[in-house]
Parts: structure tokens; C-alpha cells; sequence
């Protein structure tokens, strides 16, 4: 039997595919961002080598400044909006009380099916300024509020981060849902017995227990905002001026329309770099403290 | 029948204000959440005219049926139609063949270095593709497989493995030894026992990574955008709507079509198996990040 499960052939034929399509698209291209970031490199000619010029010269940028500022309020608005939510309908539809619970769930989550952009074309037909849902609806409310939402030096920034935020928190709600379904039903009965309202059970019950599926929630959303590409790249192209470049943004553009690939590639590490210390600093303040363990079993998929 | 009685008490206390204010926000964002794709849906049957002067928000008073015409034969959905199809298919097949492969030596077979390599693929969940695509576009063209359907799938089906490996080793790991012990007694070489033992066995597994992968390369765009973003007859539906960009406000009901047809794929499969893909979705929550 050992020697059955240890085939030397059988292991080399059956890892082979995987490895060598992860290495070859995956891993060399990630010891590529850092290796790179440090030549000058266009991309077609032969690479100089600059150690960390690039970082030095990309820190003193004020897109660089902009990039982390928009970052952060990306990731800032997308965490509350989408956590805040999440939090609130996954209550409202594990609430046997509550009716047309299937039907919430349906229109929570359908935004997460569709494709980022359809998404955005959408919400740019919404905020568009001259015929936008959004104006158009203000117009014909009598308010007088009209905007020019996407080109905004201040708004735009927000109004992008929105239509992440609106997509993906379905995506958050379905996590939420399925950690809540895991928690044992003895659980309420117990804070039931013990004369809870459904607030405290919740307060002190529930989400204490969702602490590894929270934890997953910010890294989603925290990180989301430091990759903010897709919805910049589409709705307001970085614009107007530089006021919604991101890091990955800045790396786009470095690469394929000015074409210096290591100074945009050192943008890609920093971006990297970023989302690992998001990470660790997640995984600090949601480390077991006490032995309160969760029992796991519920949460081993399907 | 003696819990119910013991709920009632709460659920007479949440009769209040509170529980009205509640209902009312559920509903609210549901249109929130709803209306933005009804409104999508209502504009692809509608005129011009109809959408930005007479009839901006309710359903189309007289039914453009021809901006699906429109979309259908002027703006190549077919094309695209077809690309996201090949490349959604194929990068689901490689998918699941290699994880599965993969995970069922790391878990089942006996050698020394299968933790680091089951680690080492792995990793591949914190990777963000953001930040791999310039080198990955440099690579693709070193291999000249620019301006084939390998240019996505490849890259697709790698940056899907580490999803699909952690899947799979939830399930191969509850398999009893005794399956592959009792398929040796038989005779089964270990290529038999993965194919007719081990594969059905861990079917489930297989669906939720159908599933997902499926999704994540009909909808995907960043890797699409840089790859085939410039190659007409290689662009997936992601890419096709945004052909529309800039010159929208010349034919919005056609838009409105193409976009809708895009979409019906992904929200059909989300109506006849919500369960299983808001499973999908949601299985990488349970890893701990």
C-alpha cells in the first residue's frame, strides 16, 4: 500500500500540469514585479539596473501621495458602506421573522453575478450628467442638486468608489449569511432563556462569533481599496486631472502608455507590499486572544 | 410546538418602531440593489427618445424589440458572445483538471515535500492580479501565444488554482483511506483509482469550482483588457460592452441589449442554482486570511 501511494511517476504526472501553469503565470511573474522594479526597463531593450531608484523617485511623486489618499478613501468608503450593510440584511434574512427572506437575499446579492463592466457602464449611465437616472431624477423631483458626479475633483473619487461598494456588498452579505447559518441554534435558545433581547444576543453573541468571517470581510474590502483599478480604469480613467489615480492605476499607465515598465512595476511591489502588511495587521487584532473557540464544524464547506 | 411558544414574547416586543424603520430600509435597498438592472432591462426595449425625454424611469411604452436586432447583427455580440463561451469552457476544464490532479496527490498520495507544495500554490489566493499583469502580458507574447485563446485561458485557469486546490483538498481529506486501499486489493492502478474512484467522489467540489470559475471568467476584465484588449476578434463580453463608451449617447437602447444579453448568462445561472453559487462565492470565507 505505501508503495502504491508513493508512485514517484504517478506524483511527478499528477502535479506537473499545475505547477508548471502556477509557476509559469503566477509565480515568475511575481518575482518579475519585484525584479524588475528595480532596472530601468522599457520594456523591449535591455534592462539597466537602478536598485531602488524607481521607489525614490516614485515616494517623491505627488501621484504617488494621491494614489495612497484614494486608497484609503476607496477602501474607507467600500469597508463601511459594504460591512455596515452586510451586517444589517444578513440579521434581517437569518431572522425567521422576517418576511420575503429569500427574496432580500436574491436582490442583495445579484449585482455580485454581473460583470464589473456592465456594472460600471451602467452606474455611468446613471451618474452622466446630461441625461444621468441620477439628474434626471433630481430634475424631475424639483431638486436642485444636478451634479456632475464622475468629473468632480473631489466627488469623483467617492462616486467610483460607490459603484464598487454597491456591486460587491452583496458578496459580503452572502459571507456574512453563510457564517451566521454555522453558529448552533442552541446558542439563541440559551441567550433566549437567559432573557436577551435579539440586539444584545446579537451584540454580544453573534458577531463576537463571526470574527474569522469579519476578519475575511475587511481583508476583502481593505485591500479592495488599495487595488482599486477596474472602476478607475473604466468610469474616469484617473481623471479628471489625477484626482482617481490609484497605485495600480499608475502602474497601467506607466507600463502600457508610457511604457517604463520598471517604474510602473515598482508601483505593482508598493501595491503588493501594501495589501501583505493590510494582512498582518488584520491578523494581529483578530488573533485569539482568549480560548473562546468557534466550533468549526459548521464552517467546513458544504 | 413548545418553542414557538417561547418566541412569541420577542416577536410581540419587535412590533415596535424599530422593526417598521427596519422594513422599510430592507426594501429600500432592494431597490437600490434591483432597480439600476431594472431600469437597464427597461432601456434596451426603448427609443431614444423615450429614454432621455418622455419615459426615463418606468417600462417602455412602445417595445424596441430592434435594439437587440441592432446588437445582435451591428455590433458583434455574437463575436463576443462566442469568445467568453470558449475562453469561460476551457479555462473551467483546465481549471478543474489540474487542481484536481494536484490536490489528489497532495492529499491522498505519500510524499515528502506535498505540505510546501500544497502551500505553494496557495499563495496564489493573496496575489492580486493588479499587480502580476505587466509581467504576465510579457510573458504571454514571449510564448507567441498573443492572439490566440490561450492568452486568456492559461493565465485564467492559473490564477484560478489556488481556489480550486483549497476546495479540493477539503474534500479529498474527508475521503476514508479504505477507498484507495480497497481500489488497490482490486487491481486499480493509482490512474484508475483518481478517475473512477477518486473523481466522482468528489463531485461536489467539482461544481462549486464549475461554478465559480465559470463566473470569474465570464465576468473578468483585467487580465482580458491588457491581453486581448486590442485584438477585435479575441474580445470577450466584458470588453465588447465597453466598445459602446464614449459613443453611448448615440445609441443607448442598443447598449442597453448588448448589455442585457451579456448579462444573461451569469444571472440565469444565479437563478437556477442560487444556493450552490452563493456557496461557491463564499467558500474562500471559510479559510482563515
Amino acid at each position: 500500500m505505501k508503495r502504491y501511494l508513493s508512485n514517484k511517476w504517478a506524483i511527478a504526472l499528477f502535479i506537473a500540469p499545475a505547477l508548471i501553469l502556477f509557476v509559469g503565470f503566477v509565480f515568475i511573474p511575481i518575482v518579475q514585479v519585484f525584479y524588475y522594479s528595480l532596472f530601468d526597463w522599457d520594456g523591449v531593450n535591455k534592462a539597466t539596473f537602478l536598485g531602488l531608484d524607481n521607489y525614490v523617485k516614485l515616494f517623491g511623486t505627488s501621484a504617488f501621495k494621491v494614489a495612497n489618499l484614494n486608497g484609503l478613501k476607496f477602501g474607507l468608503l467600500i469597508t463601511v458602506y459594504q460591512i455596515f450593510f452586510a451586517t444589517l440584511f444578513a440579521l434581517a434574512v437569518t431572522d425567521k421573522r422576517v418576511p420575503f427572506r429569500k427574496f432580500f437575499r436574491t436582490a442583495y446579492f445579484i449585482p455580485v453575478v454581473l460583470s464589473v463592466t456592465i456594472v460600471c457602464q451602467l452606474w455611468v449611465s446613471i451618474f452622466d450628467a446630461d441625461h444621468g437616472l441620477l439628474n434626471t431624477l433630481m430634475d424631475r423631483l424639483g431638486i436642485e442638486w444636478r451634479q456632475n458626479w464622475l468629473n468632480g475633483r473631489y466627488s469623483a473619487i467617492w462616486a467610483v468608489a460607490f459603484v464598487n461598494a454597491w456591486q460587491w456588498m452583496g458578496y459580503q452579505f452572502a459571507l456574512i449569511v453563510a457564517g451566521m447559518k454555522s453558529i448552533p441554534q442552541d446558542f439563541y435558545e440559551a441567550a433566549e432563556l437567559d432573557g436577551c433581547t435579539t440586539v444584545q444576543t446579537h451584540w454580544y453573541m453573534t458577531l463576537p462569533l463571526l470574527k474569522d468571517t469579519y476578519n475575511f470581510c475587511l481583508l476583502v474590502s481593505v485591500t479592495g481599496g488599495i487595488k482599486a483599478f477596474t472602476e478607475i480604469q473604466i468610469i474616469t480613467r484617473g481623471g479628471p486631472g489625477t484626482a482617481t489615480n490609484t497605485l495600480a492605476y499608475i502602474m497601467y499607465r506607466q507600463a502600457f502608455v508610457t511604457h517604463k515598465y520598471g517604474y510602473g512595476l515598482s508601483a505593482a511591489a508598493i501595491l503588493v507590499l501594501e495589501c501583505l502588511v493590510v494582512i498582518l495587521i488584520l491578523n494581529w487584532l483578530f488573533r485569539d486572544r482568549e480560548a473562546v473557540k468557534v466550533p468549526k464544524k459548521g464552517r467546513v464547506m458544504a | 410546538m413548545n418553542k414557538k411558544k417561547e418566541l412569541r414574547p420577542i416577536e410581540r416586543r419587535h412590533r415596535g418602531p424599530g422593526a417598521v424603520i427596519f422594513s422599510v430600509l430592507l426594501w429600500l435597498y432592494a431597490v437600490i440593489s434591483l432597480y439600476p438592472l431594472i431600469w437597464m432591462i427597461f432601456y434596451s426595449f426603448k427609443s431614444n427618445e423615450e429614454i432621455f425625454v418622455k419615459n426615463p424611469f418606468g417600462p417602455p411604452i412602445s417595445w424596441q424589440l430592434s435594439n437587440y436586432v441592432n446588437a445582435w447583427t451591428k455590433y458583434d455580440v455574437p463575436l463576443y458572445f462566442k469568445n467568453s463561451v470558449i475562453v469561460g469552457v476551457a479555462t473551467v476544464a483546465l481549471t478543474i483538471v489540474c487542481a484536481a490532479m494536484f490536490t489528489f496527490a497532495v492529499a491522498r498520495l505519500r510524499w515528502r515535500a506535498r505540505e510546501s507544495a500544497r502551500t505553494f500554490i496557495a499563495l496564489g489566493m493573496f496575489i492580486p492580479v493588479q499587480a502580476i499583469m505587466v509581467p504576465l502580458v510579457k510573458t504571454v507574447s514571449n510564448l507567441h501565444l498573443m492572439n490566440t485563446y490561450l492568452s486568456l485561458i492559461l493565465p485564467y485557469a492559473a490564477i484560478n488554482l489556488a481556489f480550486a486546490c483549497m476546495v479540493y483538498y477539503g474534500f479529498f481529506k474527508t475521503i476514508p483511506t479504505e477507498m484507495e486501499e480497497a481500489a488497490c486489493m482490486d487491481g486499480a492502478t493509482i490512474y484508475q483509482t483518481f478517475f473512477h474512484v477518486m473523481v466522482p467522489l468528489v463531485a461536489p467540489a467539482t461544481i462549486t469550482i464549475l461554478i465559480y470559475v465559470f463566473l470569474s471568467a465570464w465576468n473578468e476584465f483585467i487580465l482580458a483588457n491588457v491581453l486581448v484588449g486590442t485584438t477585435a476578434n479575441l474580445k470577450t463580453l466584458p470588453l465588447g460592452v465597453l466598445f459602446f463608451q464614449g459613443q453611448f449617447t448615440t445609441d443607448w437602447g442598443s447598449m442597453g441589449a448588448t448589455m442585457v444579453i451579456a448579462s444573461l448568462p451569469a444571472v440565469l445561472i444565479y437563478c437556477l442554482f442560487s444556493e450552490q453559487v452563493e456557496r461557491a462565492m463564499t467558500v474562500s470565507g471559510a479559510v482563515k486570511g
